[in-house]
């Protein structure tokens, strides 16, 4: 039970996730099989920690190659799709799972289609033919839902001037403005691997919560999957400074019609309502360019892409000489259109 | 064969191209009339002949002789009367007698300044550009130099008459250093977006993951405190005490004009 593999029940072949249909399907017979059907039991099989050091691929009987953090892979030798049942149960069974809808081709489709449209981009780099591997990867998230009760107390004023005589009359007002708000925040996205960028990750987003499924392991037959390094209470911090900042700019959102406001004090609690561990879908793209590897992620639902493609000079000058010459010709057309100052 | 021939054609339109961009100033050159009355001898021969050039140049471009008068002596009158009577005896005008000017005039003996324009002269250098000129150039002429003031208002008057009537010539939008630095930091700030925005933006907000349902504003207080008045004296038009503005008039001869005067 540590091994979890598919075999289709009528032929035999291993059966993998179906990105297309969402289901877990068999490529040789066309069998497809519903995955909220599957038994969970694995969830509840307590397993002793660290016990196992070893995992052994039950279709050639080959010593899986795994390091400590992996929960899904494929036989390096068989191909064959594994999913390791004692590292996704207990408290490390996650609650939630987004499936991937984009599958390994149109995942490519996306890329190339995006690295023609970098603006700034080596041409070298745009045809993506040195994309060195593609790797389809559940990546673990915690899902916050947050309660923020927020207060600020800050001075308004209000500006108006007008001319009497020789004289210029400025009237300022001032208004003392307080906000007390409680706003609740669902399922904010942090990821919790090690491995991954912060950064990158959190470019990612947005995800569409209405295919979020309850977790089961069919869902990973085929792709990589990691579990959390960091628990919800680790990554909270990291949560709440974002959610703070949504907070306060929620309170200025509120304050309107003044000229200026200046924040006397502000007051953020943000409280943990819940926190769900959801594995996201990410293509991982490794690509070669200049003898250095580039990473790219590409959110397995939607297709966006992130990452930092390098940059050419070259064009980087050509779209400064371009935007600045067309600017000083329309500044040039303005000035002659109004006065016809040359 | 053929190309040589082509080569020869070439040549020769080349050379009738050179002789007459040679010719064509030369010929200018002999359709000028004098530019600059120094009676008042404030100018050296070569000064005078190199105010002449200028001068000849911007009034051909503008259709509108750009004219430096001088005097220590005004015959008893007012600097505008003596510019007018001076207008109306000599028939200025680029393109008929009293016709297209802009005529700068240096009253030595009261130390007075008057800058006025004629017919297009009135139309495109009016008052209040009038004023801008001679404040301008006051400065050179209160510190005696006459020919940086001569040629700042031949090079001025040129300017303004390139910007519709009624417009301020001074406007930022018309200096060519503002055109290439707005350019240049349009550009620049869409590159570094652009490359700043190469690697994916993040593209969810507070609002992408709020409950709105539960989510509420429960104090809300703006109160009026109080309110403070402050006031400020109007920065006043003239700049200088040298007395300036006047405006325009018309000339005995029935010649309307349009003029800044002050003293330096």
């Amino acid at each position: 039970m540590m091994v979890i593999q598919y075999k289709c029940p009528d032929c035999g072949a291993d059966m993998f996730f179906d990105s297309e249909s969402g289901k877990l399907s068999c490529d040789s017979c066309g069998r497809k099989d519903n995955v909220e059907d599957f038994p969970k039991d694995f969830i509840y099989n307590v397993f002793t920690e660290g016990e196992t050091v070893e995992y052994h691929c039950k279709n050639c009987g080959a010593v899986i190659l795994t390091d400590t953090d992996t929960t899904a892979t494929t036989c390096s030798f068989c191909g064959s799709g594994v999913v390791l049942g004692d590292r996704l149960s207990g408290n490390m069974a996650p609650a939630k799972v987004i499936p991937f809808t984009i599958s390994k081709e149109e995942a490519m489709k996306e890329f190339k289609a995006w690295c023609k449209n970098g603006l700034l981009t080596p041409k070298g780099f745009m045809t993506a033919d040195r994309v060195k591997s593609i790797a389809g990867m559940y990546v673990p998230f915690w899902l916050y839902d947050l309660q923020s009760k927020g207060h600020a107390d800050a001075v308004c004023t209000k500006v108006s001037s007008y001319t009497r005589g020789d004289y210029i009359y400025t009237e300022t007002s001032y208004y003392d403005v307080h906000r007390s708000v409680d706003l609740q925040y669902i399922k904010v996205p942090v990821d919790a691997s090690e491995k991954m960028n912060d950064e990158l990750m959190d470019k990612l987003e947005p995800y569409d919560y209405s295919q979020l499924k309850d977790f089961n392991t069919p869902y990973l037959a085929g792709y990589l999957a990691e579990k959390y390094n960091y628990d919800d209470k680790q990554l909270f911090s990291r949560v709440k400074s974002r959610t703070d900042k949504y907070v306060e700019s929620y309170i200025a959102s509120t304050i309107k019609g003044y000229h200026t406001t200046s924040y006397k004090n502000k007051q953020i609690d943000t409280k943990q309502i819940d926190a769900h561990y959801t594995l996201i879908p990410v293509w991982m793209v490794y690509y070669d360019y200049n003898k250095s590897e580039h990473i790219f992620a590409m959110n397995g639902q939607t297709g966006k892409v992130v990452g930092k493609p390098p940059i050419s000079y070259g064009k980087v000058a050509a779209w400064f000489t371009g935007i600045a010459s067309v600017s000083f010709i329309v500044l040039k057309s303005v000035a002659w259109i109004i006065g016809g100052g040359f | 064969m053929k190309n040589k021939l082509h080569k020869r054609n070439f040549s020769i339109m080349m050379l009738f191209v050179f002789i007459i961009l040679i010719i064509h100033p030369v010929m200018a050159i002999e359709e000028t009339s004098q530019k600059v009355y120094d009676f008042a001898g404030l100018l050296t021969a070569e000064e005078v002949a190199s105010l002449e050039s200028i001068s000849n140049k911007y009034s051909q471009k503008r259709q509108v002789d750009i004219i430096i008068l001088t005097t220590k002596d005004t015959q008893g009158k007012d600097v505008v009367q003596y510019m007018e009577d001076f207008y109306d005896e000599k028939g200025l005008g680029y393109d008929k007698p009293h016709g297209n000017t802009a005529i700068l005039t240096i009253d030595l003996e009261h130390r007075e300044v008057y800058v006025a324009g004629f017919y297009k002269g009135e139309e495109y250098l009016d008052n209040s550009r009038c004023d801008l000129i001679r404040e301008k150039i006051t400065p050179d002429l209160s510190g005696g130099d006459y020919y940086e003031a001569f040629q700042a208002f031949i090079k001025l008057s040129y300017q303004y008459m390139g910007v519709k009537p009624g417009v301020n010539p001074e406007n930022i939008l018309f200096k060519l250093w503002f055109q290439v630095l707005a350019a240049i930091i349009v550009a620049g700030f869409s590159v570094i977006a652009m490359a700043y925005n190469s690697g994916g933006r993040i593209t969810t907000r507070g609002s992408t993951y709020m409950d709105s349902n539960n989510s509420r504003i429960t104090n809300r207080i703006d109160n009026y405190v109080r309110t403070v008045t402050t006031k400020q004296k109007k920065p006043s038009n003239n700049s200088n005490g040298s007395g300036g503005g006047g405006g325009g008039g018309v000339s005995s001869g029935g010649h309307s004009h349009s003029g800044s005067r002050g003293s330096f």
